[in-house]
């Protein structure tokens, strides 16, 4: 039943890597982007916007103040924490610290020794840059108060919240973005080599030979993978080691949403392929398909950043949803839609494609 | 295998795309061990019915076996047992012969030594090259190569010479005539008729979907043409009244420059023409004799030639 399927996979990844085209796309176009990305974005801020909240307003929380304002990487922007929280996930600002009414009360000299007051720090773990100066800008300013009330128990804690904010200038949220343009690529473009088989009657050849038509399925399917593994970690590993991005999210999520991502722009592809009777046919379908996922489905910038009336587009598409889940599971993207819709969706397209190319699909 | 049963019987093929009848009642049988040609010009039905055969087409109607098996239903036993070559190489371009072979051999439950196949057909010097960068000889013959990998009994082959120039066709043919001598049995569609000639046992002659004649290439032309042709170049010494009274001829006609007599009797036509020629001082008449070829047979079945 199965005979055949590994060789024929080989097969078709050794014609694939000497495809000069196929590769350029593959490989070098999304590297690309990722690495010209980064140095456009990743110069970061010399100073971080930093939210302070003052839920006590004393004389006590205006020290505090004081104290950080005088960290000359920090830029302080006095918010209620809601208003500043939002400002977060938007990206405005890159921290928020926020005091707690009773911080007088627990710096009194001779208050009892209760458990150290806690300050809340809201930081994104994903911008790693920014995420770490404040923890340690705050830790030492936190232990030079401490230091100043020696001979007490520490008066003073952190209280360190993740909090994930949608910064444009952030690694995180465009090397997962990119990943799934790149596996909406691969797929796509799988209805080229397809219509090329088919109109140089490689197809037909091999329907003469007792290969099954599923087994060559299998076998197309099998090697578009095994390469959408490889850009995976390509361009994570560019993303880890350039950019200091890190995954939070459990791999095998990951990897499940890049396989299932992986085949539903393939089923994609294989419609084009249903559609197109040649290989230059085919060629200008998949540009025409992949120009507007990869504008409209917030690749390179969010889908709220999008004129309102184009928004439904996105909704439409179904790179908005391996993009958006590949974020959450990658980086702890903020959702566009909970994960099990994206799931939802992209399963949809590919049982949707999958039945339109089996239906439509001539194999000569 | 039984010798006698025939190896491929096909009687009473219909099939139609869309309004064009591309098969219409087509009937034949290939014997074992014979090379059977399909001749024929471009659309005349050949690679429909041979991909009928092959298992590639579903007949609308009629009776088709094939190693005794029917194509239609046994598709893949059938298909282990069989070796084909469609009209067009259809390799994929970016792997190398070595790769294509063994990659083709992987697809059967037997198959035959790489290094063997890549020496009989000669593909040495080329066996780590992309099919891409092959010539078009080369590339019919990996075509060929391919259509062996599973050593089949029975082999296809689809216009194999096509596009070929003269030396590869040779070559090709050399190739074929081996594969004959093995003792395997060889299905061939060509508009050669040449080729026909070359390699052919029988042949079946078609036209618009049927088939016209069916015979050896001796049996088709002596059905049709009981005469040869004796040509040479016109002398005002030798006037067609004269030619017409020597010994055998049937009929003087000009052909251009050329005057050629039709006559069943060969030796003594050439005779009397060699004396009368003596007799007149006549030096170097250039005497051509021909036979009548399958062109000519298809000629005078259709009315038109068969390269047209």
């Amino acid at each position: 039943m199965l005979r055949g399927l590994w060789p024929l996979t080989v097969a078709n990844i050794k014609s694939f890597y000497r495809d000069r085209a196929a590769l350029f796309w593959t490989f070098a176009f999304p590297i690309l982007f990722v690495i010209l990305f980064g140095y456009l974005f990743s110069g970061g801020p010399t100073r971080f916007e930093v939210g302070w909240a003052d839920q006590e307003r004393t004389t006590a929380s205006a020290g505090l103040r004081d104290a950080f304002a005088a960290v000359p990487l920090l830029e302080l922007d006095d918010v209620e924490e809601a208003a500043a929280l939002e400002e977060m996930r938007d990206g405005e600002l890159d921290a928020v610290i926020v005091v707690p009414a009773g911080l007088q009360e627990a710096l009194r000299p001779g208050a009892p020794p209760a458990s150290p007051f806690a300050l809340t720090v809201y930081t994104d773990p994903s911008q790693q840059t920014s995420s770490s100066t404040v923890q340690q800008v705050v830790a030492q300013v936190v232990g030079a108060v401490n230091q100043g009330l020696s001979g007490r128990p520490p008066s003073l804690s952190i209280d360190s919240r993740p909090l994930q904010t949608q910064g444009l200038t952030n690694a995180a949220y465009f090397v997962p973005s990119i990943l799934a343009m790149a596996l909406m690529q691969l797929g796509v473009f799988a209805a080229i080599p397809l219509a090329a088989q088919r109109e140089k009657l490689i197809l037909k050849r091999l329907g003469a030979t007792p290969l099954s038509r599923g087994t060559l399925v299998a076998s197309n399917v099998l090697m578009r993978l095994i390469i959408a593994i490889f850009q995976t970690l390509i361009i994570v590993g560019i993303g880890m080691v350039l950019f200091g991005v890190t995954i939070v999210g459990n791999p095998l999520v990951v990897a499940g949403f890049v396989v299932l991502g992986s085949m539903a722009f393939l089923a994609i592809g294989y419609v084009i392929a249903a559609y197109a009777r040649t290989e230059d046919t085919a060629n200008s379908l998949a540009s025409v398909v992949q120009f507007p996922l990869m504008f409209l489905s917030g690749i390179f910038f969010p889908i709220d950043f999008m004129p309102e009336w184009l928004q439904p587009v996105a909704a439409f598409l179904p790179l908005t949803y391996l993009g958006d889940a590949l974020r959450q599971t990658m980086v702890g993207g903020a959702a566009y839609v909970p994960l099990e819709v994206d799931f939802l969706v992209l399963s949809g397209w590919l049982v949707a494609s999958f039945l339109i190319s089996a239906r439509f699909f001539r194999w000569q | 295998m039984d010798d006698a049963k025939p190896v491929i019987v096909v009687s009473d093929l219909h099939k139609s795309y869309g309004h064009v009848k591309a098969v219409d009642g087509v009937s034949f049988e290939v014997r074992h061990g014979e090379v059977f040609g399909l001749l024929g010009p471009n659309g005349a039905g050949k690679t429909t019915t041979i991909e009928t055969l092959e298992g590639l087409n579903k007949p609308d109607s009629g009776e088709v076996s094939v190693l005794g098996l029917d194509p239609a239903r046994d598709a893949t036993s059938l298909k282990e047992r069989i070796g084909v070559q469609l009209q067009t190489a259809a390799l994929y371009p970016n792997l190398t012969v070595i790769e294509l072979i063994e990659v083709f051999g992987s697809f059967y439950a037997r198959s035959r030594s790489t290094a063997e196949l890549v020496r009989d057909f000669g593909l040495e010097e080329r066996q780590g090259g992309q099919s891409r960068e092959l010539s078009g000889g080369q590339r019919q013959r990996l075509s060929v190569a391919l259509a062996m990998v599973n050593d089949p009994e029975l082999i296809f082959l689809d216009e194999p010479t096509t596009g070929l120039d003269p030396q590869a066709r040779r070559s090709l043919w050399d190739h074929i005539r081996d594969l004959r001598g093995e003792g395997r049995t060889i299905l061939l569609t060509t508009h050669y008729m040449d080729e026909a000639e070359e390699l052919c046992d029988r042949v079946a002659i078609m036209d618009h979907g049927r088939i016209l004649e069916i015979g050896t290439v001796n049996d088709l032309v002596t059905r049709h043409f009981r005469e040869r042709t004796v040509r040479f170049a016109h002398r005002d010494e030798l006037p067609e009244e004269r030619l017409a009274r020597v010994r055998g001829v049937r009929r003087v006609a000009r052909e251009n420059d050329e005057v050629v007599l039709y006559t069943p009797d060969v030796p003594a036509t050439i005779g009397e023409l060699l004396r009368l020629s003596d007799e007149m001082g006549i030096d170097g008449l250039d005497i051509a004799v021909r036979r009548p070829t399958l062109e000519d047979v298809f000629l005078e079945l259709t009315g038109r030639a068969l390269r047209d």
